[in-house]
């Protein structure tokens, strides 16, 4: 094909808003290199600044984020164990299960609570949250504190990691749960036709063509809301009591492990310039841990998708004709399946 | 549904010798068995618990258990394993929605009940004020929001302005553009995924750091939180779109390429309308998430109780930063301070509904007009 | 306190309100050392000043720079200040030193390495700590049934260092004689950020009680273990929602919650929070440490406070600003302003709707005498 001007032009403004892309990022990247490093190069255990405040008693800069990290992993990964399976349900009934009309008004309610900024579920978590889990706090402690998870002195406040999960487990709901739901909409019309002509039900249906043509879009999607639980930070500095240290307790006040951005948040106003290169060097970490995350999700992808084994290649499966042959379709399956395949225009 | 339904078809097998088995409806349970199993379970827990000591949360938990199990015993009995599965799996992603739907709800309702008193005319259209009276010394506090919306909506606006353009040309260029294997393409795809963990405070150092670099010290501004807010907003573009192009079918580019349309147009016609509702709420996705932010913008814009509609220069409020103070930092009326709070909140969510309609109205204007 | 009234302030006349009100402000008895024939500070605020003043930091300060940004500026029109509770204490030195702002709030004066670098950002001068805002720390609690507990200062020692556990432990009984405790465990409620209210209230325990109090004090919270909340307002209102429940805070936000009378030195008088019991608390406590010409940074010593008309956990908090300014303008202003809160009437409006305790008439002095050389 030859390219003509507006071809060229197109391009060019795409490639350059990468690129654009790339210097900020790296600009950001080495600006947290530069600012983190007088602390991860001090010597903890003599430097005045380094032996008070939030810094002192640590005998390192690993030994100061290393419980950082594990609490940032820990904390999100017991919201994601809350919140994902329960997002991409939502995601799944909006999609698949709820009539079409009421589909709409649910997939704007979800979609509207993406726009409640972090600090009102903070606020909702102290008055709603933390007094309706304390019973359940106590209880679990009485029956079940053998298992280390709900061990220790139960909490007469609530300020738990349970509470902090629950509250970034909502937080994260709409955001798994919007993509997702797009995601699910966009799967061919012609596959789950073919499979519901087939006899399958609709689980079935669901499970051979609706969920491996979605795998990977619900797992980046379920990254995204990953990503903004390990990077929350207002809800969980109001909720959860923190202690810096390795602790697998859910239901105490005083030992709870902490995570890096509320931390940092936390600790921040009032650190002195090396401590705030510490607590920048543990910002620091928390890109590694993206990055991490990231690297192990898309791994997951490309190998458990087999229609989608590197996720560049132009997906071969997807022969949707048009638009038009799916309305028809869908119509003439009597309005069961949601319309608008491509579009998600369920309104 | 025939009669036979409606009869207490719980063991349709049983060889009851009732009217003519309907081969077409045998073998399936009544279409209201999930009701019935429901109500079944909750009482049957109700009771037990009634005897041993009552509380909402165990008897709802327990409930949905025996729930779950009965109705998957029941469905495999009378029907098959396929449909127990099929029913369970159902009852499971509707519980997941109900079970999402009570924090939801009840964040919603926290923010109108608590915040809606708050919105009275005065608190929208002025800025908030301070009046001294020199004869008692006494200083009386206003409540206003003015500065706060305005400040909202200067700093997301260029955030938003500079992101969303920058992040969809670069989700293009990922997907429509650059060859997988190329260093670019993986090097783009590499820092937006370190990039979606960003600690918000972080980027507000940032962009603080930058404008020191090019203005000098007093570099607060509504722009720097705005350079702060878009470091935060292009991953989530970049990464949700660039998810919604791949799926646009490849069979819909290669029409129209067999047709002889150029690429460009190929892409503005086909590719970008197929994907807007997924864009667009990818976008608002990313809106959301920054206009919330309060760390990033007292960073890189400080703090201010006055109006300043300059982004350019001085300090600048906004809505989070409002409710955030009002509860961090009350002043001595302490519920006049929290009240505050959550009027602001209330704002907020209200922008970003107002936002949201106005991008589905987008949406729908550039979507395929097969699909309406 | 060390300080010789022997400076002579400028007579500006004020509007007769004002003077009158600053008057009531230093007739405030103070038993110890204060000579009572005293002529307050008086400052009149020019009403021609025009500008932006850009400032920050210590959020003790917050609803008292509320305050004197009001009634400055209802006494200036054209100025508009800007102070940003939001940044710490860190958050505004580090922004004064890098010369984003023109002074900032402090809750602990500056430190070497920050007087050197002060130098760097305002010359040969460096910077100035003046003394500016004066509170105390409350003991507040939620106990079902005890409405004026009494606390010893090794009760409380004690009890932060989570070694009482229980409300009806002899310590705490022994305090409250005649008064039935409970059997309820104790929730120690604490800062989990960073705070000058931390700093202040764990130096009273180092220097009253260091055998009971073994942590480092300074801005974090050192003991782990208990509950730690975000903010002031945190602390305040999981103590509130909680049942025997114990936490410290800025008395000026404590709202309703009920506070512990603390007793004074080893003496066996409890006394509960009142404005003169802090200001004398902090002339009993303070020593002058100036790190350069002007400066008026104190030492409290917390131990010295014995007599029982003081409230033994005063809070201080300092502004700091540069004797040199690289801009006239700005020098002018922030002199004003700074002039304004550090006189009689300035502190008057910061205890009137901040709830602070008015500082005492000699550091007002050394004051005027340190503001002199800005320029």
């Amino acid at each position: 094909m030859k390219a003509r001007p507006a071809d060229r032009i197109f391009f060019g403004f795409s490639f350059g808003s990468a690129a654009l892309i790339m210097v900020i990022l790296a600009a950001v990247a080495l600006f947290l290199i530069i600012r983190a490093m007088p602390a991860i190069v001090a010597n903890w255990q003599t430097n005045s600044l380094l032996t008070t405040g939030p810094t002192a008693g640590f005998s390192s800069f690993w030994a100061y984020v290393g419980p950082l990290l594990f609490g940032t992993l820990w904390v999100s990964l017991i919201a994601l164990i809350i919140g994902a399976p329960i997002a991409i349900g939502i995601a799944l009934f909006i999609s698949h299960y709820a009539p079409r009309r009421l589909a709409g008004i649910l997939g704007y309610l979800v979609d509207l609570l993406a726009a409640v900024p972090s600090i009102v579920f903070g606020l909702w978590g102290i008055i709603v949250i933390r007094p309706l889990l304390l019973p359940l706090t106590q209880w679990l402690n009485d029956h079940l504190g053998f298992i280390p998870l709900f061990a220790g002195q139960a909490s007469n406040t609530g300020s738990t990691i349970l509470a902090g999960s629950v509250v970034l487990a909502v937080m994260i709901l709409p955001i798994i749960s919007s993509i997702s739901r797009e995601i699910f909409l966009q799967t061919p019309r012609l596959h789950e036709e073919a499979a519901l002509a087939l006899g399958a039900t609709r689980w079935e249906m669901i499970r051979m063509a609706v969920l491996p043509y979605a795998r990977s879009g619900v797992v980046s999607a379920t990254l995204l809301g990953l990503g903004r639980a390990l990077g929350e930070t207002m809800a969980i500095a109001l909720i959860i009591s923190p202690s810096i240290g390795v602790s697998f307790k859910i239901l105490t006040d005083g030992s709870n492990a902490q995570t890096i951005a509320a931390n940092l948040a936390l600790n921040f106003p009032e650190s002195n310039d090396l401590q705030r290169s510490a607590l920048i060097g543990s910002g620091l970490m928390l890109f590694v841990v993206s990055l991490a995350v990231n690297f192990i999700a898309r791994w997951i992808v490309s190998r458990s998708t087999p229609g989608r084994p590197k996720r560049q290649r132009k997906d071969g499966r997807s022969a949707v004709p048009s638009n038009a042959t799916s309305r028809v379709d869908a119509v003439a399956l009597g309005g069961a399946s949601v319309s608008g395949a491509l579009e998600g225009e369920y309104e | 549904m025939t009669a036979i339904v409606g009869s207490k078809a719980s063991t349709p097998r049983s060889g009851n010798p009732g009217p003519i088995p309907n081969s077409l409806t045998t073998g399936q349970l009544p279409k209201l068995v999930e009701l019935y199993v429901g109500v079944g379970a909750l009482l049957v827990v109700g009771g037990v618990m009634l005897l041993l000591g009552f509380n909402v949360g165990g008897w709802i938990f327990l409930s949905i258990i025996l729930y779950l199990v009965a109705l998957g015993v029941l469905s495999s009995i009378a029907e098959n394993r396929r449909k127990a599965t099929d029913r369970v799996v159902r009852s499971l992603v509707v519980i997941a929605f109900l079970l999402a739907l009570a924090p939801l709800v009840s964040t919603l309702i926290t923010v109108i009940y608590k915040g809606i008193g708050e919105l009275t005319p005065d608190f929208i259209t002025k800025t908030g004020g301070a009046a001294f009276d020199p004869a008692t010394l006494k200083v009386t506090i206003t409540a206003g929001a003015l500065q706060a919306i305005l400040g909202t909506l200067i700093i997301t606006g260029i955030a938003a302005l500079m992101s969303i353009p920058i992040g969809i040309l670069t989700s293009i260029y990922l997907v429509e553009y650059a060859k997988p294997s190329s260093w670019m393409a993986r090097a783009v795809t590499f820092l937006v995924d370190v990039m979606t963990g960003i600690p918000s405070i972080v980027a507000g150092l940032f962009a603080f750091s930058l404008f020191t670099i090019i203005v000098g010290p007093k570099a607060f501004s509504g722009f720097s939180a705005s350079v702060a807010l878009s470091v935060l907003m292009i991953p989530i573009v970049v990464r949700s779109c660039e998810e919604m192009l791949r799926l646009v079918p490849h069979d819909l580019r290669e029409a129209s390429f067999a047709l002889g349309v150029s690429r460009f147009s190929t892409i503005v016609k086909i590719v970008l309308p197929t994907a807007i509702a997924g864009i667009i709420t990818g976008v608002m996705l990313a809106i959301a998430r920054v206009i919330g932010e309060t760390a990033p913008i007292f960073v890189a814009a400080s703090f201010t109780d006055n109006l300043n509609v300059n982004p350019f220069f001085g300090p600048m409020q906004t809505l989070p930063v409002l409710a955030y103070t009002g509860y961090k930092f009350p002043g001595q009326d302490i519920a006049a301070s929290v009240a505050s709070s959550w009027g602001a909140a209330l704002l907020l969510v209200i922008i970003v509904v107002i936002l949201n309609i106005i991008a589905r109205i987008v949406a729908r204007a550039f979507a395929p007009k097969g699909a309406r | 306190m060390k300080f010789k009234n022997a400076a002579v302030v400028g007579a500006v006349a004020l509007t007769a309100a004002l003077a009158l009100a600053g008057c009531s402000a230093t007739s405030t008895p103070s038993a110890s050392t204060t000579p009572t024939a005293d002529a307050g500070v008086t400052y009149k605020v020019d009403p021609t000043l025009t500008g932006t003043l850009t400032a920050g930091g210590s959020s003790a300060q917050a609803n008292a720079q509320t305050a004197w940004t009001a009634a400055f500026k209802a006494q200036a029109t054209g100025v508009t200040i800007n102070y940003d509770k939001s940044q710490g204490s860190g958050g505004g030195v580090t922004n004064w030193l890098a010369g984003s702002y023109d002074f900032a709030g402090t809750d602990s004066s500056l430190n070497p390495t920050q007087v050197t670098s002060a130098q760097t950002t305002c010359g040969a001068g460096g910077g100035l700590d003046i003394p500016a805002y004066l509170s105390g720390v409350a003991i507040i609690y939620n106990l079902a049934g005890v409405s004026n507990l009494k606390l010893s200062s090794a009760t409380i020692a004690s009890i932060f260092e989570l070694k009482i556990t229980t409300w009806n432990d002899p310590a705490i009984a022994a305090d409250n004689a005649g008064v039935t405790l409970p059997a309820t465990p104790i929730t120690v409620v604490t800062r989990s950020d960073g705070s000058g209210t931390t700093a202040n209230f764990t130096k009273y325990l180092k220097d009253t009680q260091p055998s009971i109090f073994t942590q480092a004090n300074g801005t974090a919270w050192p003991v782990p273990g208990t509950s730690g909340q975000q903010g002031g307002a945190g602390v305040v209102n999981t103590v509130t929602a909680g049942a025997g429940t114990i936490g410290y805070a800025d008395n000026s936000s404590i709202g309703s919650v009920t506070a512990a009378q603390v007793q004074v030195g080893t003496s066996k008088k409890f006394v509960a929070y009142s404005q003169t019991g802090a200001t004398n608390a902090f002339e009993a406590a303070a020593t002058a440490a100036p790190t350069g010409t002007g400066d008026l940074s104190e030492t409290l010593d917390y131990s010295k406070i014995t007599n029982t008309d003081s409230y033994p956990i005063p809070l201080l908090s300092y502004v700091v600003a540069c004797t040199t300014f690289k801009d006239a303008a700005q020098a002018k202003l922030t002199k004003a302003y700074l002039s304004f809160i550090l006189s009689d009437v300035g502190q008057k409006v910061a205890s009137v709707n901040a709830g602070s305790a008015p500082l005492p008439t000699s550091i007002l002095k050394e004051a005027v005498k340190s503001l002199a050389l800005i320029k």
